[in-house]
């Protein structure tokens, strides 16, 4: 049998659906005419399962998981990390700092720009950013709790 | 008050100079969302909310439309002049826009493109005008089940219109729904899902979700190698198409006008499937179809039309019935919200400055883009110049931005973050994740009515077959699945299915 798409997402939801079901466990589902907190969720987990299973049992008109081209999944993973150090560091660092070296990062580590213009771009962009919202939408950024560069 | 005085009354809000600048601001961003591949005007508009919280409601709600309808307009010059659709409404502009402008045509495509743009909005926003109130009077007999109806019928109506097919739609809207039941139970205050995150009490917000689904989902899923395309620009003097030109694009616009509305009011990607439709439809009635495919001026004024009287058609159900039909209208509504607004049956009397504002500020905007788009297209032009290897961080700096300052809650940030994965994943396997963001904003609605008509009929589910509102709806309900099922036991290509066919090749 040849693996299919929807044989990958309607299994994928349907485990999920089963977590979700697991969890629920404490939630009161309550009675008809007085639905508890648990009814909704249980309901809506159930029609999840059953669409996950109409997906497999219907999986033969999707695509071979074998066509399906992962030459994306590098740079979508190396973004993924450095917005995951970004958020990690925003709080701390701040607006500033923490943006400017993301977009360093990416424009110069990731794409493989040269790092002056990558870096004129990234203080640039950043100051200019801040700015637009400190000054003319009157929306404070972040200044991170290490107070650096936090005017 | 009459339709008209209340209109006038509308147009004294939106001529406000402070209001006019902030329909002309959302215009101009709304026309660079659309020109820039990849930012789409969800994020566009998610990114800018934070920027409205200083802002009274009428001029944040008015600046955010102006984006989504700006971005309609906007999409249109990237697909004329570089194949790449801005937006994915303006994929069929692609075709033939382009085609056009390798003949020569450019400015001419780009003139038709924006007047059909306009007559469509203009179009759209006077049927809104005079459709709306009354729609919200008749909504005032609304019940929870007659909500809970809707609701069913909209999730419905939404899988029925899919391209792709009618489990996927409503696993994704499924999955939305319990996403949207996270936090605490109104009606009983048990914590759901939340695992001891203080942040997690109130629940997921569109936000993070549509931001991190449609921005960063749509960054992970394009590698900046893939950006390339050569900018065709063309002069002032070209803009003005020929009488030929002019008397080709009548009908289509006037076509595309009618059916973009009617297809807004319907839930799902409206302004995507509108313009599809619109195409199929200008190249059945066509004298010589062959020519479509080689820049048939029909092929952009139909769609043009149509993706722009549905973006305002799709402000119907949000402004008289407080319901969105798509995840841009969602957020509009939390925008409101936000605001201490809700929109639906009771905005029209208790808050007639915001919604006769909005409404005539619709009329001003559609006239702000014209006279922007012609112009200044050249200006645009330049925008697509930006390598996407510096572009695409600063879109991510900005869904950052966008997402934390709406709460300064770094957990809607993470949520943004694994959003945008599960974008990326949803995509890869051909999942639209439009329905799981409208199953979210519907989600505590949908639940609440559902609970206060089982307890208003003492468990007796039989009550939404009593009432004749609740009935009719529940009937049209049973309909559409059964014309679905049909289509399924058959296994007989339907329109939905050879439109979903033309969406997959033309945008492959």
């Amino acid at each position: 049998m040849t693996l299919r798409t929807d044989h990958i997402v309607g299994g994928a939801f349907v485990a999920f659906g089963l977590v979700v079901l697991a969890f629920s466990g404490d939630l009161p589902t309550g009675s008809l005419s007085f639905p508890g907190a648990g009814m909704w969720p249980k309901l809506v987990t159930a029609a999840l399962i059953l669409f996950g299973l109409m997906l497999v049992a219907r999986a033969g008109e999707s695509a071979p998981v074998a066509s399906l081209t992962w030459t994306d999944l590098p740079h979508a993973l190396r973004v993924v990390v450095i917005t995951a150090a970004a958020i990690a560091l925003y709080q701390t660092l701040g607006f500033m700092i923490t943006m400017a070296l993301m977009l360093f990062t990416l424009i110069f580590g990731t794409e493989r720009r040269h790092p002056l213009p990558a870096a004129a771009f990234s203080v640039g962009v950043v100051a200019l950013t801040w700015l637009l919202f400190s000054v003319l939408l009157k929306t404070p950024l972040e200044h991170g709790t290490l107070g650096l560069l936090g005017f | 008050m009459g339709t008209l005085e209340s209109l006038l009354l509308g147009f004294s809000v939106a001529l406000q100079p402070d209001v006019l600048w902030y329909a002309f601001l959302g215009c101009l961003v709304g026309t660079i969302v659309g020109v820039l591949p990849g930012i789409g005007p969800l994020s566009g508009i998610s990114i800018l909310l934070p920027a409205t919280f200083g802002l009274d409601t009428t001029k944040s709600v008015v600046m955010l439309a102006g984006i989504y309808y700006g971005s309609q307009y906007g999409g249109s010059t990237t697909s004329i002049l570089m194949r790449i659709p801005g937006e994915a409404s303006s994929v069929m502009t692609c075709i033939d826009g382009y085609a056009m402008a390798q003949k020569g045509r450019a400015g001419a495509a780009l003139c038709i493109a924006a007047v059909g743009s306009w007559i469509a909005g203009t179009f759209g926003v006077l049927v809104l005008t005079l459709i709306a109130p009354p729609l919200a009077s008749f909504a005032l007999r609304f019940g929870p089940p007659e909500y809970t109806a809707l609701l069913v019928l909209g999730l419905v109506f939404l899988a029925y219109m899919s391209s792709t097919s009618l489990p996927r739609t409503l696993l994704m809207a499924s999955l939305g729904l319990l996403l949207g039941t996270i936090g605490i139970d109104n009606m009983t205050g048990h914590f759901r899902y939340s695992f001891d995150i203080a942040e997690l009490g109130d629940g997921i917000g569109i936000v993070p979700v549509a931001v991190g689904l449609f921005g960063l989902g749509e960054i992970l899923s394009t590698p900046s190698a893939n950006v390339v395309g050569k900018v065709i620009a063309p002069k002032l003097r070209e803009l003005l198409p020929s009488r030929e030109e002019w008397r080709q694009s009548a009908m289509p616009m006037a076509r595309g006008s009618i059916l973009g509305f009617l297809i807004g009011l319907t839930p799902g990607s409206a302004h995507i499937i509108s313009s599809f439709l619109s195409y199929a439809v200008e190249r059945r009635v066509a004298k010589h179809p062959e020519e479509f495919g080689k820049g048939a001026v029909a092929g952009v004024a139909g769609p043009e039309s149509a993706n722009n009287a549905a973006s305002t058609g799709a402000f119907v159900p949000m402004l008289a019935l407080g319901l969105p039909t798509g995840p841009i209208t969602a957020v509009l509504m939390a925008a409101l919200m936000i605001h201490g607004v809700s929109p639906g049956p009771t905005l029209v009397n208790e808050h007639p400055d915001v919604f006769w504002g909005f409404v005539a500020s619709m009329y001003v905007g559609n006239l702000m883009l014209l006279a922007l788009n012609l112009p200044l297209v050249g200006l645009f032009v330049n925008v697509l110049r930006i390598p996407y290897a510096y572009l695409y961080p600063l879109v991510i700096m900005f869904c950052i931005i966008g997402v934390y300052e709406v709460s300064h809650s770094i957990v809607d940030v993470w949520i943004m973050l694994i959003m945008g994965v599960v974008g990326y994943g949803l995509r890869k396997f051909g999942l639209d994740p439009a329905p799981l963001v409208l199953g979210l904003v519907i989600s505590p609605t949908f639940e609440m009515s559902l609970r206060q008509s089982l307890i208003m009929s003492n468990g007796n589910w039989t009550i939404f077959f009593q009432r004749p509102i609740a009935l009719a709806l529940i009937a049209v309900c049973i309909l559409l699945l059964a014309l679905a099922a049909q289509s399924l036991i058959r296994r007989r290509k339907d329109w939905r299915s050879k439109l979903a066919e033309a969406e997959a090749g033309e945008s492959g």
